[in-house]
């Protein structure tokens, strides 16, 4: 595989990799894997359950970025770019699997917000392990919302889902994290 | 934004994000046999048109070669009749007449020839459905 057009393709700036990888040099969309792989892989095993499954997807959303390369406008909306590629093939494999988004469990009740003990104290959260008992679409929309920064509309745009949809997920998944790491509470 | 919230965000960003176990490196292959699969079929689509050009060029030359002279020779006599018609016509109404006549014996010919050509097309479609 050639590297031409850069002397030190470890160096090279996000963006030129992905102007370089835009003209089809498969060196420089490899080393953007190489950069990006960690954060999109994170990404999406908090929004599944299983890191093989995240792993399989995030696969998936490489290789359609590297066909879909072309259609991105400038290279710094690579990653909210990319970021609505590996949520659209989650959405899709989730689809496949039958899984229901827009339904909304109004079983277990929301309690009021306030302060914890741990969080006052500043202290760390198995978010892991907390974020497997969500379902699917809380798992989505809280890991958009507090993991990748997005507001609510944005989280709309990207998924598709209704704005009452999300506002909810977001609001029972916070609170499920909250009640799950507070077992005292 | 609650105190959980900010936990919450916080413990996003600082969570571990997974090395790269040849992660990359099966991304680097996939990419790599996808792009040679697509030079593969262009290379492949290349090669058909080229083929087909071909077999309708050969095609073309072979009916040339069966047909073209006869065709020819019979639109060069039919021109010839007409103008023998013509120049010795005994008046306007026998010279239209030949003319008229010389004209209908070609284009017998050539209703003839293109009655066999869609024929023949409409036999090759039906072969192919």
């Amino acid at each position: 595989m050639s590297s031409r057009g850069f002397h030190n393709l470890a160096e090279a700036t996000e963006a030129a990799l992905i102007v370089a990888a835009q003209a089809r040099n498969q060196a420089a969309f490899s080393e953007l894997v190489k950069r990006r792989q960690g954060w999109a892989r994170a990404l999406l095993r908090r929004m599944c359950n299983s890191h093989a499954e995240a792993d399989d997807l995030a696969q998936e959303a490489f290789i359609k970025a590297w066909d879909k390369l072309n259609d991105l406008e400038t290279p710094a909306a690579f990653p909210g770019w990319f970021r609505r590629i590996a949520v659209t093939t989650f959405l899709m494999a989730k689809r496949r699997q039958k899984a229901v988004f827009e339904e909304i469990d109004d079983a277990s009740p929301v309690a009021s917000e306030e302060s914890t003990p741990e969080a006052a104290a500043g202290a760390k959260i198995d978010l892991e392990k907390a974020l497997a008992r969500l379902s699917d679409a809380e798992r989505l929309c809280v890991t958009l919302n507090h993991g990748e920064g997005l507001s609510h509309a944005e989280i709309v745009e990207v998924t598709g889902l209704p704005l009452g949809t999300v506002k909810s997920h977001v609001l029972r998944g916070t609170e499920k994290l909250r009640r799950l790491l507070e077992p005292s509470q | 934004m609650t105190d959980f919230d900010a936990l919450l965000k916080r413990s996003f960003a600082e969570a571990p994000e997974p090395v790269d176990d040849g992660f990359a490196v099966k991304i680097e292959h996939a990419v790599a046999r996808r792009e040679s699969a697509l030079k593969a079929r262009n290379l492949a689509q290349t090669i058909g048109l080229a083929a087909a050009g071909a077999a309708l060029a050969y095609g073309g030359y072979s009916f040339y070669g069966a047909f073209g002279q006869e065709l020819l020779a019979s639109a060069g006599l039919e021109v010839a009749r007409a103008h023998g018609a013509l120049s010795s016509a005994p008046s306007l109404g026998g010279a239209a007449q030949n003319v008229l006549h010389a004209i209908g014996a070609g284009l017998t010919q050539i209703l003839l020839i293109a009655g066999a050509l869609a024929g023949g097309a409409v036999a090759y479609r039906a072969t192919q459905d």
